[in-house]
């Protein structure tokens, strides 16, 4: 197998290298050809590909298919650079007119739902093991509230881990373990006092 | 072998350049074989086929290291006399068979081409010295087998034995075949590389691959097949992004010149009319056939894998972070930043690795698209692991 000796991929090399090695019946050879006949099926089948994808190609042969490619991942790039930056522009000069609005809506809509609905805010807390407590709130969606939350969580030392939010009508949810980070174990009734007095304050 | 020569021949002038090509690999093949064997006999005899060439025939200038041999607007008679010199300075040293071999040959455009490549470096010609021999046979029944059908030809070619560079004298065929090809491009005024062996064109087509691959964001393996198959997805979500950008520039000017109408007219008629415009006539909903926006991609980096999925608002973000950071805190902030409204997160411990499902929409009036998540998420992950220290 004189000529698979100067291979130019190095798992190729590697690959011949071994089972030059180990093989020296014919079976082994042939299933190396197999091996190798499947290789470079899969790199001019996926070069295909790449060729049907790209839509200015000059010629044919591997070479260029691979230079077209490269030449057409840079134009998209770049329109996808003067797309964003024509859109960030945009953005920029209409901001104004358009927020105000929105907020003020979401706003006021959630907290009609929850009354709607009869949704009520809420505070669990319950242990489950030595350092871990479990909690559940239910509170009312507004903008950036979920981020406070975590926020002052965090700020007093709880870390909340295998957390659960979902919503519905204006309100969230939050069900998650609750573990200190420091070492002091956890009383169910202060950290349910803590969580209800930071939900006060967001 | 000679006698497969013989019923080349009557075939050989064709037009179509391939069949130039082939019968140029195939003599050149010949008498370079022939070279090897020392008998110089055979090459004389060889040159009425190459006498066969056309009379328009151009030739190349080239240029190496060592010779410089110029050929331009060779007739018959100067062909004669050039393979003459070439049957003469034969036994001295067999490159210099080498450089003349590669010049003679026929383009369908009639220019002449030169190749110069300053940044060569004048080199033997490894394959002729590095010359195994293996079985002909093999080689001409393929040859043989793809003459009809021009396209296989160049399958057959590159696609079998290209990556193991087998025998040196496949190395030079495909390197006259490629020579040969790269021909019909200078019609199109492309400055075509040249290169003198075949070790340097395997030396550029590496590099090529190597570009390929700095290109691309996330490459994973190094070997040919996963560059190119990288390329293919970076590709397929390069076009997903500029679709998704046109489409959200197209709504901010439709929205924009909306509210400047709004603002124009007075009576609640035309209010009316142009939220029912929104529905039916607007540019960008029939510019997408009325379909939804959709878009995803993905992105890694070193610690973090997000995948961004958009279907009209709603933005579905997967994460999955390995290091033990408390990362809600910062995604919930950097989804604040991207004007997302958060409904919905799942996810957890799992093993090394902590997997996040964001639900979220998009807050109507923002016009932020995939690739922006993903990169802010990216970004907004990585510097909290540069934080973090590096013993947790």
């Amino acid at each position: 197998m004189e000529f698979l000796g100067s291979a130019s991929d190095a798992s190729c090399i590697t690959r011949a290298r071994r089972r030059q090695a180990y093989d020296d019946s014919s079976e082994f050879k042939s299933k190396n050809l197999h091996a190798e006949r499947r290789r470079r099926r899969k790199l001019s089948d996926r070069l295909l590909t790449l060729r049907s994808l790209v839509p200015i190609i000059t010629n044919m042969n591997k070479a260029t298919i691979i230079e077209d490619a490269i030449t057409y991942i840079e134009v998209l790039q770049r329109d996808v650079k003067i797309l964003s930056d024509q859109l960030l522009e945009m953005e920029s000069s209409s901001e104004e007119k358009e927020k105000p609005i929105r907020i003020d809506d979401q706003i006021n809509n959630a907290a009609e739902e929850m009354k709607k609905n009869g949704i009520e805010e809420d505070v669990q807390v319950t242990k489950i093991s030595e350092k871990k407590l479990w909690m559940k709130i239910v509170f009312e969606k507004k903008r950036g509230r979920f981020t406070k939350l975590l926020e002052a969580m965090t700020y007093l030392g709880f870390e909340m881990t295998d957390t659960n939010v979902s919503t519905y009508k204006g309100a969230i949810l939050v069900s998650a373990c609750v573990e200190r980070t420091y070492e002091d174990t956890l009383e169910v009734q202060e950290t349910k006092e803590l969580i209800q007095q930071i939900i006060r304050s967001i | 072998m000679y006698e497969e020569t013989g019923c080349f021949d009557s075939t050989s002038m064709a037009e179509g350049a391939v069949e130039e090509n082939m019968e140029l690999e195939l003599q050149n093949q010949l008498s370079f074989n022939m070279d090897n064997s020392d008998n110089t006999n055979h090459l004389m005899q060889h040159d009425p086929n190459q006498s066969n060439w056309d009379a328009g025939v151009q030739v190349l200038t080239y240029e190496t290291g060592h010779d410089h041999v110029d050929f331009s607007h060779i007739s018959q008679d100067d062909r004669q006399h050039c393979n003459i010199n070439v049957s003469s300075s034969l036994s001295p040293t067999t490159p210099d068979l080498l450089n003349l071999l590669h010049l003679p040959r026929c383009t369908a455009s009639n220019s002449s081409i030169s190749f110069a490549n300053p940044n060569q470096t004048p080199s033997v010609y490894d394959p002729l010295f590095h010359l195994n021999l293996p079985p002909q046979p093999p080689l001409f029944r393929e040859l043989f087998q793809s003459i009809p059908h021009g396209y296989s030809l160049q399958n057959s070619l590159f696609g079998d034995e290209r990556d193991t560079n087998g025998g040196a004298d496949l190395e030079f065929t495909k390197e006259i075949a490629c020579i040969g090809r790269g021909g019909r491009e200078a019609g199109r005024g492309k400055i075509k590389k040249h290169f003198a062996t075949e070790r340097q064109r395997r030396e550029q087509l590496n590099d090529k691959y190597k570009v390929l691959r700095s290109l691309v964001p996330n490459p994973s393996k190094t070997d040919r097949a996963s560059v190119v198959g990288d390329a293919i997805d970076y590709i397929k979500e390069l076009l997903r992004t500029v679709n998704e950008l046109k489409l959200l520039v197209e709504k901010k000017r439709c929205g924009r010149e909306r509210s400047k109408r709004h603002k124009t007219e007075d009576d609640g008629a035309g209010d009316v009319e142009s939220c029912n415009m929104k529905p039916l006539g607007d540019p960008d909903q029939s510019y997408n056939n009325g379909s939804l926006r959709s878009s995803w991609l993905q992105r890694k980096s070193k610690d973090t894998e997000v995948d961004v999925r958009i279907i009209d608002d709603e933005v579905t973000i997967k994460l999955i972070q390995r290091k033990k950071i408390d990362c809600l805190l910062f995604v919930s902030k950097a989804l604040d930043h991207l004007q997302l409204d958060l409904h919905h997160v799942a996810g957890g411990h799992i093993g090394d690795y902590y997997s996040f499902l964001f639900n979220t929409k998009i807050i109507e009036g923002s016009s932020v698209y995939a690739g922006a998540i993903a990169n802010k998420l990216i970004e907004v992950m990585d510097r909290q692991y540069a934080a973090v220290p590096p013993y947790q």
